[in-house]
């Protein structure tokens, strides 16, 4: 039996991990079956796998689980290249909420027997994986603390960002994971920070800054139980820090392997990579993921012409129209004087007269009325776009809209009713309506985005938060190069980035962290997080001190606090107290306890800008919400040195004044005895 | 286009596609496979029936694979197979043996317009037919087994003591041709043009270089112009012979036969009977198969960015510039293509 098993190569495929930034088509469907360049990118990843030898495919969903099933079975029914010596399982449901839910139930499910392959079901590659996995097998038969093998493709650094960019250190002698780092979109980094253990406890260390993440993995059995063991991972980068963190705690090894130039991949996480990786499949550059070699159907559907031009027999176009760049699709009928480049046109489109598309993407079904002016955009299938529109710069139009005549838009999401909206704990957004059934949907983060996700790619939180859309690819480098040339400000995030050596303190403050953030995020019980801090306090023998001082740190250290919403620290401050509250309140209760509480701040204030410039509310709000005494705040105002916290003390000064004038009724002496 | 492809049908489909079956010869020998399989076990009643089957098979695979033309060739050969069969299994019957059996196919010219051949009806059920047909698809196994040794034995005609030779890329057939030569000749010289971006050349030079009493020489595909002069004859191998006599042949072999008509050089063609394919060159842009377009130029590289990359797999020749086609069957000139064609093929079975 155990040779039997031995033969299958299995894979796990995760889908909807990226949905929130396919709004506003992640509420109409699947994001896996999202169509790019007509083929479902549910299917590149499928393909990926046979290509690779995969046997047996996991595809693990959390939403529209029935539409893969049937999208599944219409797979096979159509003969899909994937559907040869290939079993796939669609497998999920409503109640795993991220990558981590899903690594846990596989383990609790028992389905994965050996090393498998992991795979984004937004991945599209033509990489061959099965060197890979060999590796990885060799690697864990040397090393049996061997959780996964991470693959990454290298690319140019002058590339687009589309948020899955990274910065890896590697061992070089065995290729093993020592740092890692997920780059900023939008963002040029004139340095790098990183930490002085990676350089101290390895010899021999390879830094790559200009990798991409295909969000392909291979993994070991170990790598699901790990998961199971530490359930606040949630996503893979979780796992990864994690790992890193706990190198010794865990005995469990990350392995790094780079695809070699010739294969491509890269992973559709939001719609400027769409476009990205549009133009590379249609450029041939992720070849034999081409249109004309047949990637789903038996049949070919396409014939290929000059000027990368992909027309299917069926289609009723001109060539004249048809300028480069361009796929188009059965059923499809453009009028006279019509212009399409870059673009992908779904079946039975219909085009009016004198448009002109660039860089549009047209899903099935689309009616495109005379006049109209398209740059730059999405149109999500059966909408109808009506006389002289103009739609242009990172427009999404979700399925069934209807624009009306004459409508200028620039980037928006549109959706085709208000109702559409995945809500279950925001409020009901009233949405401002521009048609019929066309609604603007506001993508400035009405309500929370998946929390795993903005921490998965990292968004510009500084800036506001949205989705990065489609624009011209041009200019998006000469803006890069602009900001990187006039050098910006001091990052504000360098805490994060400048991990010190992880010493024993530092992983509990971490720890810390994460549990608060979580608890934050997910509302959970008080009792709960203190009980997670109790027991990481055991595990680092902490003193109580050392644990006042960190659990405050920590409460500022979170993400909400360093990078709040709008700048706004007070804000975020208060949201975070009101749900930690108790749990400060619970460690915070002697005076001592109090002065640890404020000397923590004072550490944060050199940390943290925009504490430093609030500082006295902050302290003021301690005070007034009962957190620390009047007494503790004198002692600590005294205690601190003149010279070197100048600054400190005139910001507080006010503060202090306040505090002896509403309370001359009692012993004022109190500060000058000290 | 209803018809349901059969389970090896699309599995050699997905084979084909990913690369695991490759070379005309290998698909062709599939596909006789295939068919062998569907006059095997597939319930048919009468001639006309399988002739349905076949048809419907091949045009699924001539969609799923309109580059490998070796497929409808194949089904082709069936198609006239059965025809044949039929008809002499009728004959005998009607005690016209004696007839038909004489040089089927001068017959058949002559009398191609005449009612007899127009007028045949293949839903009649014919005793015997499977079996007949079996036996006559042994005989086209042996032919396709033995065509690369047929084409190869002729290489001492064509090739003599100390003459250069120059060939493009691999093919098979060409390995086997010059292999025999060098055994039978002494001091050839044998010029491979790499054949980019996919440098198949540097497999034959390696697989040629283990042979005694051969100089070798590898030369850039930019060099073969310069190379042409000293070279008495240019040996290539073709993935399929049009209807005209004109070869849709590895990406090259255009310069090479050009480069051969300046210097006026003999080019020979090596193509076996199952190459013969009757199509014409229609539409230039869907005759050829573009590549990748990592092999011509870096993806990460600043150009790559606005540029568009080709990287065509096939060169078309005209026939004027091929001197000889050498088949299993021996030497034809490209005028006498379609004289070959309409011996191999039915006319009615042009198009499937």
């Amino acid at each position: 039996m155990s040779q039997f098993q031995k033969e299958i190569v299995q894979a796990v495929l995760i889908a909807d991990n990226n949905v929130w930034n396919f709004k506003p088509l992640s509420d109409e469907g699947s994001t896996a079956l999202l169509p790019l360049v007509n083929v479902s990118m549910l299917d590149y990843a499928l393909i990926a796998l046979n290509r690779s030898g995969v046997e047996e495919v996991f595809v693990y969903a959390s939403l529209y689980l029935q539409d893969i099933r049937d999208h599944i079975k219409r797979g096979i029914a159509a003969y899909a290249s994937w559907s040869f010596k290939m079993t796939v399982h669609v497998i999920g449901g409503e109640g795993c909420r991220c990558f981590g839910d899903a690594m846990r139930d596989l383990d609790a499910k028992a389905l994965i027997r050996g090393n498998f392959i992991l795979l984004g079901a937004d991945t599209v590659t033509n990489a061959d994986l099965r060197p890979v996995l060999e590796q990885h097998k060799r690697t864990a038969k040397f090393d049996k603390g061997t959780a996964a093998t991470l693959v990454f493709k290298e690319c140019a650094s002058g590339a687009e960002r589309t948020g899955n960019e990274l910065l890896i250190a590697v061992d070089k002698q065995n290729t093993r994971l020592v740092y890692h780092q997920r780059l900023r979109a939008n963002h040029k980094e004139s340095r790098y920070h990183i930490p002085l253990d990676v350089f101290l406890s390895n010899s021999c260390v390879t830094l790559h800054h200009n990798l991409l993440d295909p969000q392909i993995a291979i993994g070991s059995p170990s790598m699901l139980s790990l998961f199971s063991d530490n359930f606040d991972f949630q996503t893979r980068d979780d796992f990864v820090r994690g790992l890193l963190i706990n190198e010794e705690l865990l005995d469990s090894r990350i392995y790094v392997t780079l695809l070699p130039p010739a294969q491509y991949a890269h992973k559709v996480n939001n719609w400027l990579s769409y476009q990205l990786v549009s133009r590379d499949i249609i450029s041939r550059w992720a070849h034999p993921l081409v249109p004309d070699m047949g990637v789903y159907n038996l049949q070919q559907q396409y014939v290929f012409y000059k000027d990368n031009i992909y027309k299917s027999h069926e289609a009723n176009v001109s060539k004249v129209a048809l300028q480069e760049n361009v796929v188009i699709q059965a059923g499809s009928h453009v009028d006279v004087g019509t212009t399409i480049s870059c673009s992908v046109i779904g079946a039975n489109c219909r085009i009016g007269k004198n448009c002109q598309l660039n860089n549009v993407f047209l899903m099935a079904n689309v009616i495109i009325h005379d006049n109209c002016q398209l740059r730059h955009c999405v149109i999500g299938s059966t909408s109808v776009v009506h006389e002289n529109c103009n739609i242009s710069a990172g427009c999404v139009l979700g399925a069934k809209c209807v624009l009306p005549a004459n409508t200028k838009l620039a980037n928006t999401l549109v959706t085709s009713s208000p109702s559409t909206q995945r809500t279950e704990e925001q409020e009901q957004v009233e949405l401002e309506a521009i048609g019929p059934s066309a609604y603007i949907v506001n993508d400035l983060t009405t309500g929370d985005p998946d929390d795993s996700d903005a921490e998965d790619t990292l968004l510009p939180q500084t800036t506001t938060l949205c989705i990065p859309k489609m624009c011209e690819l041009q200019q998006l480098a000469n803006v890069d190069s602009d900001c990187s040339s006039s050098s910006e400000d001091e990052d504000e995030d360098e805490s994060r980035a400048a991990t010190p050596l992880p010493d024993d303190t530092n992983i509990f403050l971490s720890e810390v962290i994460d549990s608060l953030s979580r608890g934050f995020r997910e509302k959970s019980n008080p009792d709960f997080l203190i009980l997670e801090i109790n027991s990481s306090r055991y595990a680092y023998n902490m003193s109580l001190k050392e644990v006042n001082f960190n659990v405050v740190k920590a409460v500022f250290g979170m993400e909400s606090i360093i990078e709040p919403p709008n700048n706004n620290v007070l804000a975020a401050i208060n949201a975070a107290f009101k749900q930690l509250g108790p749990v400060v309140s619970n460690y915070i209760k002697s005076e001592d306890a109090m002065l640890d509480c404020l000397k923590a701040l004072e550490d944060i204030c050199e940390e943290n800008e925009l504490v430093r410039e609030k500082i006295s509310q902050v302290v003021h709000y301690l005070y007034d919400k009962d957190f620390v005494s009047e007494d503790a705040i004198h002692k600590w105002y005294s205690q601190l040195d003149v010279q070197e916290h100048a600054t400190l003390r005139q910001s507080l000064a006010k503060l202090v004044d306040w505090l002896n004038q509403s309370s001359e009724d009692d012993d004022d002496g109190d500060d000058d005895d000290e | 286009m209803r018809e349901q492809p059969l389970n090896e049908v699309t599995q050699l489909i997905h084979a084909v596609k990913m690369g695991l079956v490759e070379g005309s010869y290998s698909i062709t020998n599939k596909t006789l496979d295939i068919f062998k399989y569907i006059i095997m076990s597939k319930t048919w009643q009468n001639a006309d029936a399988l002739m349905q089957i076949v048809r419907a098979q091949s045009r699924i695979m001539q969609a799923a694979l309109p580059q490998e033309t070796v497929t409808s060739n194949m089904a082709r050969r069936i198609l006239k197979l059965t025809r044949e069969e039929f008809e002499l299994l009728q004959a005998k019957g009607q005690h016209f043996a004696d007839d038909s059996q004489a040089s089927l196919s001068l017959h058949k010219l002559v009398t191609q317009t005449s009612e007899n051949c127009v007028s045949v009806d293949y839903s009649v059920p014919q005793q015997g037919l499977r079996e007949a047909l079996l036996d006559h698809l042994q005989e086209v196994e042996t032919e396709l087994e033995t065509s690369s040794e047929n084409i190869s034995v002729q290489a001492e005609e064509h090739i003599h003591s100390s003459e250069i030779i120059l060939t493009l890329g691999h093919s098979r057939s060409v390995e086997n041709f010059l292999k025999r030569a060098i055994k039978k000749r002494q001091l050839l010289t044998i010029i491979v043009a790499e054949c980019a971006p996919a440098c198949r050349g540097h497999n034959l030079a390696a697989s040629l270089a283990h042979e005694k009493n051969v100089e070798i020489i590898v030369i850039a595909d930019a060099s073969i112009f310069a190379m042409m002069s000293r070279v008495n004859k240019v040996i290539i191998g073709t993935h399929s012979v049009l209807a005209n006599g004109g070869l849709r042949a590895a990406c090259g072999a255009y310069t090479v036969a050009l480069a051969a008509k300046h210097y006026s050089v003999p080019v020979i063609v090596l193509a076996p009977m199952y190459k013969l394919s009757p199509l014409h060159l229609c539409e230039q842009d869907a005759f050829n198969m573009v590549g990748c377009a990592e092999d011509v130029i870096a993806y990460d590289s600043v150009p790559a960015r606005d540029a568009k990359v080709y990287s065509p797999m096939f060169d078309y020749v005209p026939p004027e510039l091929v001197t000889l086609f050498i088949s299993n069957t021996g030497g034809h000139a490209p005028s006498y293509v379609y004289r070959l064609l309409s011996e191999l093929y039915h006319p009615e079975d042009l198009e499937l």
